[in-house]
């Protein structure tokens, strides 16, 4: 029984309602509990305390990201730390190796992450390299936005199909829900294409974004999945796109669900805010993105900030990438994944003296500060798309600071003060708020009941961050936020000690959560469909597809109730 | 003035990491504390006196009145004189890659060859080899946007392929021959070869490459659009590699 007792510290738990409270915490086992017999004493005096950090969207894992690094060796040598004791070495600024990546995130108060885009056919490759990642606790989302059988049963109008491929693909994949890339437009990449709207329906199937968002939200609360549908917009990165960004949250609205949490996730907003016709007159639609997401309960969203500098940008939107190399004439690749996916990498520099940059990097920022309930944003960079997430806290005090924000506009090309709003924004996040959009909102979304606060029963994921939030001004001590951010005093995962003063101490694997939504004669449901094609067109056999469980690492599922299995009668030979 | 003798009694193959050999490393250290610093062999790491005999005379605290002189075998010596910034290193031998990689300052003798990768990515100082050099002279890190950004490299036998590759700015002299795509994704800077080079300029997009012998292979990618007289010579000027967008390289050849 190993006990712990973190003294004194200055409590944020939105979840619980505790704001700034001075409150000592008790773990026993590696779960908060009411009281503790002879623990283990951090006496942490006025240090400020948080739920582990949940990371909602990032790509850190599998195929794609295993092209960046084998693509960027010049960003591998960058970040190289020895390996000690305990640790492996680490390598790479936005193509981090997995070790890196674990330690990177612990070291900031992190102990969950969320990989955002698995590919079913790939997803061998995923799990392999979680199971590598140390110390967090890991989720995948399995990608259906254009995948073959989920356009061919919405154009068939098979719905029951349709929840029955998703929920077997989940537990193939050991995915944990829905994520969905450039909807119908992915396929028409295969032709070279793109779609230009939601309605558009694409080459082959015939199928709009609209049907396949609305198909598979309507799916996802069949199969009770506990996240929303997880939605990378259409025309994503490319001027005017903003209309694209409120069409999709609007599919939402007036949408019925018994989870308690939003229906439909728009992910990396800051992507998908643009105005303008061309890179010529670009402009922030933050304004109106964020009115939509005031006014739409079910929508949540998260920011893909930018920030300035190298990094590697990696999607399932193939069709973005290619227009990105074409931009910077920086190296590219391409990748399509048989009937399920594709994607594409290349290198970007974000410059701060470039126009389209800078009123980038401003709205990230907008979003943030325009989206009034804090649950309905998540902070992220996308990593590494808009930038590392080693630069979460350097966010974080530009959103805690007005005067940092002013000094960082000076310091911009000056088109961000008439085609951006940003300065124009006064508001200022508190302590609160920043642990709502780090862990909270994150936790809520994709119930993890256990995760993003703690009160009793939670998981012990605590940070412990080297700053007194009673005696730092963050509007004006803004470096001090943003260095107290970057390391923590301590890490605690699953009640032990992971990181001490900054330093990994302790290294140990962390759980992977998957969802089963499995209903009675679900399988016998797409049998034949699934046999056929995977005769006719897959290069893998249906038996060697899919990951089992030697693959996971403490392995937790997550078990649904499907309102479905009992009234499908499935026919007989 | 600071003068110090390294003495290899190394003849393994397993290759010594050597970037510590720097002026800006050594000057003002006594032989005691260099024979101290760290190196790596494979993945040991060992002392620079187990491979070294070290031995110092005079003292400065200046890198620039710092001179290091390697005798002995150092042929799987790798990265001597890595970033190094002003001061000088003299070479008796060959050595193995990465000699003068990133270096910023200073001159680097090689008496003997070099491997590949001599002068990686430099931006200044001079490098100068007195016998034959590898591949990839003056390129870029795998990978990496540009190679060599400035300062100097002469090479007074022949080099291996990709000589320059992807420079951007400085100057590389060959006395000899060049093998494959010399100035290969050059966008800078200027490399003469006074022997022999084969398919010289392959997508080079900027730059110049001046190669005084016979080419064998010459892309066909490349515009001719003029004569000039160098040094008493008449060559073609070529421009290229129009297989690049907006490519304006420039290759002087014979004929
Ligand atoms: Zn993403």
């Amino acid at each position: 029984m190993s006990e712990l007792l973190i003294k004194n510290g200055i409590v944020y738990d939105p979840l619980n309602d505790i704001c700034g409270e001075k409150k000592d915490i008790f773990v026993r086992d590696g779960k908060i509990v009411e009281e503790v017999k002879k623990p283990e004493i951090l006496d942490v005096n006025g240090l400020l305390v948080l739920p582990g950090g949940v990371e909602g969207h990032a790509h850190l894992s599998g195929s794609k990201v295993n092209a960046g690094r084998l693509m960027r060796p010049e960003d591998g040598r960058r970040g190289l730390r020895r390996k000690t004791a305990i640790t492996m070495p680490e390598s790479g600024y936005s193509v981090i190796n997995v070790y890196g990546e674990g330690y990177r995130y612990a070291r900031m108060g992190y102990t969950t992450m969320v990989e955002a885009a698995m590919p079913i056919l790939t997803a061998i490759h995923t799990h392999e390299e979680l199971r590598d990642i140390p110390i967090l606790d890991k989720l995948s989302m399995t990608l259906f936005g254009f995948n073959w059988f989920v356009m061919d049963y919405i154009r068939k109008g098979e719905m029951d199909k349709l929840a029955a491929y998703v929920a077997w693909a989940l537990k193939i994949s050991k995915g944990y829900g829905i994520k969905i890339v450039n909807p119908s437009g992915g396929e028409n990449w295969k032709w070279g294409k793109n779609v230009s709207s939601i309605d558009e329906p694409n080459i082959s199937f015939g199928v709009s974004a609209r049907e396949i968002l609305s198909s598979l939200m309507e799916v996802n609360e069949i199969l009770d999945l506990p996240h929303p549908i997880h939605v990378h917009c259409n025309r994503l990165g490319q001027p005017g796109n903003y209309d694209i960004a409120i069409d999709t949250m609007k599919i939402s609205s007036g949408f019925e669900t018994k989870r308690e949490r939003e229906p439909l996730h728009v992910t990396h907003i800051m992507f998908s805010s643009y105005g303008g016709e061309k890179w010529k007159d670009f402009e922030s639609k933050t304004d109106e993105v964020t009115k939509e997401v005031n006014s739409n309960k079910n929508a949540s969203i998260d920011l893909g900030q930018l920030m300035f500098g190298d990094t590697t940008t990696m999607t399932a939107d193939g069709a973005l990438e290619f227009a990105l190399c074409k931009l910077t004439g920086s190296k590219w690749s391409n990748s399509d994944t048989e009937m399920e996916t594709g994607g594409g990498i290349t290198p970007q520099i974000y410059s701060p003296s470039m126009p389209i940059n800078a009123i980038q990097w401003a709205i990230g920022l907008e979003s943030a500060l325009l989206v009034k309930n804090p649950y309905q944003v998540w902070l992220t960079t996308d990593h590494p798309n808009g930038a590392p997430f080693t630069t979460y806290p350097e966010v974080i005090s530009l959103l805690m600071s007005k005067d940092r924000r002013k000094k960082e506009i000076e310091r911009v090309n000056k088109v961000v003060q008439k085609r951006a709003i940003l300065s124009s924004l006064d508001r200022e996040y508190g302590w609160n708020e920043i642990a709502t959009i780090t862990r909270a909102s994150q936790a809520k979304a994709y119930q993890l009941n256990d995760k993003g606060h703690i009160g009793v029963g939670a998981d012990a994921d605590i940070a412990v961050f080297n700053i007194n939030p009673e005696e730092v001004d963050p509007s004006k001590d803004y470096e001090e936020v943003e260095r107290a951010f970057s390391a923590t005093k301590y890490t605690i995962k699953g009640g032990e000690i992971v990181v001490r003063d900054g330093e990994i101490v302790k290294v140990f694997p962390g759980k992977t959560l998957w969802t089963n939504a499995e209903f009675d004669g679900y399988y016998e449901l797409i049998e034949d469909d699934l046999k056929d094609w995977f005769s006719k067109y897959y290069t893998v056999s249906l038996s060697n597809y899919g990951v089992s469980d030697v693959y996971l690492t403490n392995p937790e599922v997550i078990k649904t109730n499907p309102k479905i299995g009992g009234r499908i009668e499935v026919p007989a030979e | 003035m600071q003068n110090i003798t390294l003495k290899s009694k190394y003849d393994g193959r397993i290759s010594v990491e050597a970037e510590i050999i720097t002026p800006d490393n050594f000057s003002g250290k006594d032989a005691k504390e260099i024979g101290e610093m760290d190196l790596f062999m494979g993945n040991k790491t060992v002392k620079l006196k187990d491979i070294f005999e070290v031995s110092v005379e005079g003292s400065s605290e200046n890198p620039e009145d710092t001179e290091i002189i390697i005798k002995g075998n150092t042929d799987r010596i790798k990265r001597i004189g890595e970033g190094m910034t002003s001061g000088k290193i003299v070479i008796e031998g060959d050595v193995d890659m990465h000699c003068g990689a990133m270096m910023r300052g200073g001159k680097i003798i090689v008496k003997g060859d070099a491997d590949s990768w001599a002068g990686r990515e430099m931006s200044g100082g001079e490098l100068l080899i007195e016998g034959d050099a590898k591949n990839y002279i003056g390129g870029a890190y795998r990978g990496e946007t540009y190679g060599m950004t400035g300062g100097k490299i002469t090479v007074k036998g022949n080099v291996g392929a990709y000589l320059g590759e992807k420079m951007k700015d400085g100057e590389i002299v060959v006395e000899g021959d060049a093998d494959m795509i010399s100035g290969m994704e050059m966008l800078g800077g200027k490399i003469i070869i006074k022997g022999d080079a084969i398919m010289p300029g392959g997508e080079m997009k900027g730059g110049t490459v001046i190669v005084m012998g016979e080419v064998t292979d010459r892309m066909p990618t490349f515009k001719m659009d003029g004569m000039e007289i160098i040094e008493g010579i008449e060559f073609n000027r070529y421009t290229g590699d129009l297989s690049v967008r907006r490519a304006k390289g420039v290759l002087y050849m014979k004929g």
